[in-house]
């Protein structure tokens, strides 16, 4: 060969390697041009999963639950600082990076751009009206916590930022969105799915909040919307598809699939094929020596626990469930543990990790500093643990939305309009069911504290004592707090991209 | 060149005359000469007597022999890497004759990236470590051969796991997101950074990435270049603002075969242990606090029982040789290095062919090829930093309650005590993580000499690694979701990079005056990575290992994943000239277009210039007086670099389906466009007194634009993703490197080097929309708590934590700053600057060397004794004995909190390394050059830290922002001693 002839057959090769054009490929994940494919089905199963982080033991759950006087998570010396998060929920001085705060809102949002982008995948009828359901859902409660709701419209350009629907916009909006749907809904499934019955449900939250959202310091509650709330409970009471379980805590069980008669909207969990942090709620509270061995931190307030009597089976019991241990000493092992604790399976009597026996004080504070930090506080047990499967995902579907809660909204509504022998008839209802006297007469406070015994735990806490005027008020481990503690902050680093927000009154 | 000519033909024949005159009063000398430093030969060196035109060269083995008229008492030797020496012949037929290295000298060729130029016709900043100057001792990656060695360069070896990760950082972090790590260039082959090597599946499996680089033979490499300012990196376009870091491996030698042979064995221990109460002292503790229990009789060192001293042994034997026009050198390598944390062990096999031919008539046509196949087996002790509350081995040890025996009464097996307490002996007995890697780089490149001056090269190279990852947790271990299920997982990953490089190169003396080096290219790269795991839970006890049996796990605890990456390809234009007029006025201009996949349809390719100047100062007539002054260079250069080191398929909206449904990952951002670093850099190179004392100083100033970041975007948006952006904002790295290195003694029997860098660093973020957090701290009580903040006005990673007031005397709490509601910005986790020292002597057969290294300026967060030893334990769990005995009884009930308590200053200052050796010379007639050496490694560390060694980099990075800084309960720094043995055959 001549030299010529390798040069030139060299340089050939450099020009034929020139070619490449450098267009990407995602191997693993598919791209918008193979997104044909895909079908509305599959980004709507994803939209309803959407919702397991902020919910199951998140973020939403967490902002809800512990800025009321229903959960502490008290600093247990080596344990529980996590840089304050957990005090400044619980006293109101959180600011707008508190971790809980921000990342409900994210969550949400999230949950709120993979229900609109069902809209995008040609849906059925049905999955538009599922897809929509979703979105109105977390819109009420971006609403619910921040006033303030971004709304994006377009989904593909991030450049282009959300709208704003504010207080009244975003209840309009949600309103509206329901209405359009609920035909299309499903008037039967399973309490996974929306249906007409969690639409309505959703709606009475609205109309019942709807006071709160035009004013949240001093609501005042129009007729016309309770009303809404009084027809929206009866066409779910009459639609005879719930009834108020005999055992409080087959709402919650396990297989509450099956066993609750109440589910109107649940987060579905079904290990190996879809689920959330259910098993947050027993590891948060289980001390170390407990089965299942926990984190040992949130506890209840002595104050709320004695809101309950002693008959309430609300409170508390022994109660044996597919896969509940043993229990020969016939020990209490849901609601709220207080006092010696104990094996589940031998019985024998538990002891913390210095050694002393584990009893859990009704008396806790925010920063334990006594020798018994470690076993202060009353431990809440609301979803009776998932002993037979193995893992981290567990069984119990997540309650959103459940029968006696549409119960205590109507009679509520009923209050609010005057009509308190309507509203008594109903708790009581639910009062015999749980295993307590009849009330003698029903006010706010009365109501108030029947809904904190029958949703504790369950995430509406704060929006209760909001719409109750008792939000700002001093109690247990937390001194009276300003208004704008009314309103979550808006997360700075959502105010620092989108010029839409702005900050939240007092926070500034 | 006529002229010259002219002159060599009349003179020649007047030579031969004088010589021939000569003749017959000639006598004979012979003798060897050899590398002062490490007793090497030294091959091809010039022996000349002095006055003489003519002398002969050194043979492969060193030895000369050289005629020399009477009357000359004087010997010239002299080599291009070495200080030339004369010396005495007065009465003497042998002599052995000792070079020490010129690093400095100008006749110098580096390796520049896509070929080689004269040192002094370099404007950009270069830093050259031969292997003489390597760091001695064991190592299995070759960054830590520089460590110390080059100012500007940071090299941490993040954790004391053999084999395990490093932070490199050249000239600091000019990135947020994208990586920091310079690019590796190793004979021309750019690496992509990664490994195959799998991720242990679930938190308690070792979370150290390794080093990417492990499958390189320390003892094949020949010199590291490290380019630094853009006028050297811009060649390197978009991968280059990081500096670029050039690895050449030992070639062939003509001459006869020769075998050198090398063996080391060392022993390691741990370097420091961490002071925590013993048996006595916890008894007394729990009595000062009232305890009534927690004593249970004993004395115990749990972290005697988990660490031991480990055994390493590294043997290498290179087959080199060949003719002129073929030349070959075959290497084989074996390490096995032992933890000196019980189990863990890291063995590596490397095999590495490099042969050079030439061929044709003309020999105008070569063949460059290089073959390397490498195994790595290591076997990874329990130390994850990803581990909840119950904490890694390291903790485990650290807790364990010293008045409790570690074994069930009567027995050798570990106690279980049950409850979230775990037995460490537990944790090693229980537990297997073996990752192994097999790595194949094949390089061939063709080249053709079209005229003298211009010459083409083509290079093909692939590189292809396997990993494989078993691991398991006995259903025995009492950890949470471990206990009565058991664990296991096998990972696999392939990765195959592949390289075509088409070069031109033209070198040519255009006149007398002018000299051009030119090089223009096109290279495509072609990255490519797949794995899967498979992992499950629920086993039974029957002597099988669970991940030979997973299809024995229970179903739902069975987790499948695989993944092919995104096609990641670059396409490249490059070209650079250097020009050279009078040896005095230099001048290099580089340009390169990068194009990448990576990028979306609008801004496919990126454009990287840069221009250097410098000016041989030394040359001009005036300084020409000045004797002492041997040189003096004055160096300017400005260019723009690039770094495209953040994840694929950022670019276009993109869709992760699961089981049964499919989410929307992102949102694309078509408009995305290359960071570009523009590097300004300024600096004078000099040596005097004949090479004896020489340095550089470089200034630079780096400013990174359109700085690529994963910003939040406003929701809603994809779930828990951000939007790659480019900021607005820079980051602005400057700083000041000083490099001096004297000869301060050089007689016949005696050479003393002592040289060292000093880097002075600062860096800066601005026009950051908000701040995001990174800096993961852990441990129980630490819960979702991030300690580092990037924001703009800060330097990155800057610490945002509650300021710590003391204690309060009377209820023994913590005091902080504003009750711990306000946090405060507390001082920066990157070094301001940046220490090395080497020094090396010899004293006739005897030589010694040391390399020190450190950093100042910097603040650590200690989450070792945060989280793991606080107070809070008592009772329960071992403290840290500094708690003990202060003027404040701290509550037992205090709570450990991220503040500024546990943030302590980082400055240290490490014997790295030191040695002495004894070149025994050569027994009988086949064991030539025996040398025998003994080092020691992380000899001692001055340092005011507390933790386990300063020298560390706990991963606590969020989001995929990279954190600094952070200690977390890591794999413990070692120390070792090696006695060394290198011959050749």
């Amino acid at each position: 060969m001549k030299p010529n002839k390798i040069f030139f057959s060299f340089l050939f090769m450099l020009i034929f390697f020139s070619c490449t054009k450098l267009e990407e490929d995602f191997r693993s994940e598919l791209e918008q041009s193979s997104s044909g494919s895909l079908t509305a089905a599959q980004f709507l199963t994803s939209a309803y999963e959407s919702l397991n982080g902020p919910f199951q033991w998140g973020d939403v759950w967490h902002s809800q639950e512990h800025s009321s006087d229903e959960i502490i998570a008290p600093t247990r010396g080596p344990d529980w600082d996590d840089n304050g998060q957990w005090r400044a929920l619980h006293a109101h001085t959180w600011n707008a990076n508190q971790g809980q705060i921000v990342g409900g809102f994210n969550g949400l949002l999230s949950a709120q751009f993979a229900a609109s982008n069902v809209l995008q995948f040609n849906p059925s009828a049905l999955e538009a009206a599922e897809a929509r359901f979703l979105r109105a859902f977390t819109i009420y409660w971006v609403l619910d916590g921040y006033d303030q709701v971004p709304y994006r419209e377009d989904l593909k350009n991030f450049k282009i930022l959300p709208k704003t629907l504010k207080g009244l916009e975003a209840v309009d909006f949600i309103i509206s969105e329901i209405n359009a749907i609920l035909a299309t809904l499903p008037d039967t499934g399973p309490a996974y799915k929306a249906s007409k019955n969690a639409a309505r449900a959703l709606l009475m939250k609205v109309y019942l909040n709807k006071g709160v959202y035009a004013n949240r310091a001093t609501p005042t509650f129009a007729p016309a919307d309770m009303a809404q709330v009084i027809s929206l409970a009866d066409q779910i009471i009459a639609s005879n598809k719930y009834s108020l379980n005999d055992a409080y805590f087959d709402i919650f069980a396990p297989n509450n699939e099956v066993t609750s008669k109440e589910n109107i909207y649940t987060l579905w969990n079904k290990p190996g094929t879809t689920g959330g942090n259910v098993r947050g709620n027993a590891f948060s509270v289980s001390h170390y020596n407990q089965n299942p061995g926990g984190w040992n931190g949130f506890s209840t307030l002595s104050d709320f626990y004695e809101k309950f009597q002693a008959t309430d089976q609300r409170r508390g019991l022994k109660y044996t469930y597919p896969g509940s241990l043993p229990n020969p000493g016939n020990r209490q092992n849901v609601g709220f543990l207080v006092g010696q604790q104990y094996n589940l399976t031998t019985d024998a009597a538990l002891k913390d990790r210095k050694g002393a026996p584990l009893i859990f004080t009704p008396e806790v504070k925010l920063r334990e500093t006594g020798d018994n930090l470690e076993v202060t506080g009353i431990r809440v047990h609301k979803y009776p643990y998932d002993y037979a499967t193995a893992g981290d995902q567990k069984d119990n579907d997540w309650v959103l939305f459940r029968y006696a809660d549409v119960l205590l909204m109507k009679a509520e509504a009923m209050l609010r309009t005057g009509n308190a022998t309507g509203a008594l008839l109903l708790v009581n209802e639910i009062r015999a069911k749980r295993g307590v006297l009849p009330l003698l007469a029903v006010d706010l406070t009365a109501l108030l504290d029947e809904r904190g015994r029958e949703m504790y735990w369950e995430g509406y806490r704060r929006q209760d004592l909001i719409r109750f005027g008792r939000f700002l008020q001093a109690w247990q481990e937390k001194p009276a707090s300003e208004a704008k503690n009314l309103l979550f902050p808006i997360p700075s680093n959502q105010l620092a991209v989108n010029a839409n927000l702005t900050q939240n009154p007092g926070y500034n | 060149m006529l002229r010259k000519r002219l002159l060599h033909v009349i003179l020649m024949p007047l030579s031969i005359f004088i010589s021939f005159s000569l003749l017959a009063q000639d006598r004979f000398v012979t003798g060897k000469v050899t590398d002062a430093k490490d007793g090497t030969p030294v091959v091809g060196a010039s022996v000349q007597p002095k006055g003489a035109k003519t002398g002969t060269s050194t043979s492969a083995d060193g030895n000369f022999s050289v005629s020399v008229p009477s009357g000359t008492n004087t010997l010239v030797i002299s080599s291009a890497e070495y200080v030339r020496q004369e010396i005495d012949i007065t009465n003497k037929t042998f002599i052995d004759v000792l070079l020490t290295s010129a690093s400095s000298g100008l006749s110098e060729v580096v390796v520049i990236g896509y070929g080689t130029a004269r040192k002094k016709d370099l404007t950009g900043a270069v830093s050259s470590v031969q292997a003489k100057d390597f760091n001695k001792g064991t190592y299995t990656s070759p960054d830590q051969l520089i460590q110390g060695k080059a100012a500007g360069v940071l090299v941490i070896n993040n954790t004391g796991q053999p084999g395990g990760a490093t932070t490199v950082r050249i000239r600091g972090s000019s990135s947020i997101r994208s990586g920091n790590q310079p690019l590796f260039v190793v004979d021309g082959v750019p690496l992509s950074g990664g490994s195959a090597r799998p991720g242990g599946r679930g938190g308690q499996f070792g979370s150290d990435g390794g080093n990417p680089l492990n499958y390189l033979n320390p003892n094949d490499i020949a010199s590291i270049e490290i380019l630094k300012d853009a006028s050297a990196t811009a060649i390197y376009g978009s991968r280059g603002a990081n500096g670029v870091v050039l690895i050449a491996t030992k070639r062939g030698k003509s001459g006869a075969p020769t075998i050198d042979v090398s063996a080391s064995t060392s022993v390691a221990n741990v370097l420091k242990q961490l002071e925590v109460l013993d048996g006595n002292e916890y008894r007394q503790a729990l009595k000062d606090y009232g305890q009534t229990t927690g004593d249970f009789g004993g004395n115990v060192d749990a972290f005697d029982a988990i660490t031991r001293t480990g055994l390493t042994q590294n043997y290498n034997v290179a087959v080199g040789g060949g003719t002129e026009n073929g030349r070959y050198r075959l290497s084989l390598g074996y390490l096995d290095q032992e933890g000196i944390i019980k189990t863990s062990n890291f063995k590596k096999y490397t095999a590495n062919l490099s042969s050079n031919f030439k061929f044709l008539e003309s020999k105008k046509l070569g063949l460059d090829i290089n073959i390397l196949a490498t195994q790595t087996n290591e076997q990874i002790a329990p130390i994850s930093t990803f581990v909840g509350f119950e904490g890694n081995l390291i903790s485990q040890a650290l807790q364990w309650n010293p008045t409790l025996s570690l074994f069930k009464p009567g027995t050798d097996s570990a106690l279980n005590l049950g409850g979230t307490t775990i037995n460490p002996l537990g944790q090693l007995n229980y537990f297997e993580d073996k990752a192994n890697v097999t790595t194949i780089i094949a390089n061939i490149a063709p080249y053709y000499k079209i005229t003298n001056e211009l010459e083409y090269k083509f290079q093909y190279s692939v590189n292809r690694q396997v990993g494989i990852r078993k691991g398991q947790v006995n259903r025995l271990l009492n950890a949470q979701n471990i206990e009565n299920r058991g664990v296991a997982f096998i990972g696999n990953e392939e990765q195959t990079n592949t390289q075509i490089t088409n070069t031109l190169n033209y070198n040519k003396q255009i006149t007398s005056d002018f000299n051009l080096n030119a090089v223009v290219g096109h290279e495509w790269l072609i990255y490519d990575t797949k794995g899967s795991f498979i992992s499950g839970q629920d086993f039974t006890n029957d002597g099988l290992n669970y991940y030979d049996k997973l299809f024995t796990s229970s179903p739902a605890s069975r987790q499948v994943g695989s993944f092919a990456s995104p096609t990641t390809e670059l396409q490249s234009y490059f070209g650079r000239a250097i020009i050279n007029y009078k040896d005095k006025y230099l001048i290099t201009g580089t340009f390169r277009a990068d194009g990448s996949t990576k990028f979306g349809e609008n801004n496919k390719y990126g454009y990287f210039p840069s221009v250097g100047i410098a000016w041989n100062a030394s040359q001009e007539s005036f300084l020409s007086g000045v004797s002492f002054l041997k040189n003096l260079k004055v160096r300017a250069s400005w260019g723009k670099t690039g770094n495209q080191e953040f994840p694929s398929g950022a670019s276009l909206p993109r869709y992760i389906l699961s089981p049964t449904g499919v989410r929307q990952a992102n949102f694309g951002n078509p408009d995305l466009i290359w960071e570009s670093s523009e590097t300004t850099n300024a600096g004078i190179d000099f040596s005097l007194f004949n090479n004896r004392f020489s340095g550089s100083i470089d200034y630079f100033y780096k400013k990174t634009n359109d700085v690529l970041f994963e910003q939040t975007p406003a929701a809603p948006s994809p779930g828990g993703t951000k939007v790659w952006v480019n900021l607005d904002g820079n980051i602005i790295n400057k700083g000041v490197e000083i490099t001096l290195n004297g000869n301060l003694l050089n007689t016949q029997d005696m050479t003393w080097n002592l040289g060292g860098n000093v880097s002075f660093l600062q860096n800066n973020v601005s026009g950051l929309v908000g701040f995001y957090e990174t800096g993961e701290l852990r441990g129980q009580g630490f819960s979702d708590v991030r300690g580092q903040r990037m924001v703009s006005g800060q330097p990155l990673n800057v610490w945002y934590l509650r300021r710590f007031d003391g204690l309060d005397k009377n209820t023994g709490q913590s005091i902080y700053a504003d009750g711990g509601n306000t946090l405060f910005y507390s001082g920066s986790p990157n070094p301001k600057t940046l220490v090395g020292i080497a020094s090396d002597f010899s004293y006739k057969k005897f030589a010694a060397s040391i390399g020190m290294n450190g950093t100042f300026g910097h603040y650590i967060f200690n989450n070792t004794a945060a989280s793991v030893l606080g107070i809070g334990n008592l009772g329960t769990r071992n403290i840290a004995k500094e708690l003990i005995g202060g003027s404040v009884k701290e509550a037992i009930s205090n709570a450990p909190a991220p503040s500024t308590r546990n943030l302590e200053k980082g400055n240290y200052i490490k014997m790295a390394n030191a040695t002495i050796g004894y070149r025994v010379g050569n027994i009988g007639k086949s064991v030539r050059n025996l040398y025998i050496s003994l080092t020691g490694q992380n000899l001692f560390v001055i340092t005011k830290y507390t933790g386990f060694d300063p020298e560390v980099n706990t991963d606590g990075g969020v989001d995929g922002i990279p954190s600094l800084g952070i200690e977390y309960i890591p794999y413990p720094s070692a120390r070792s001693i090696q006695l060394g043995i290198n011959f050749t055959l």
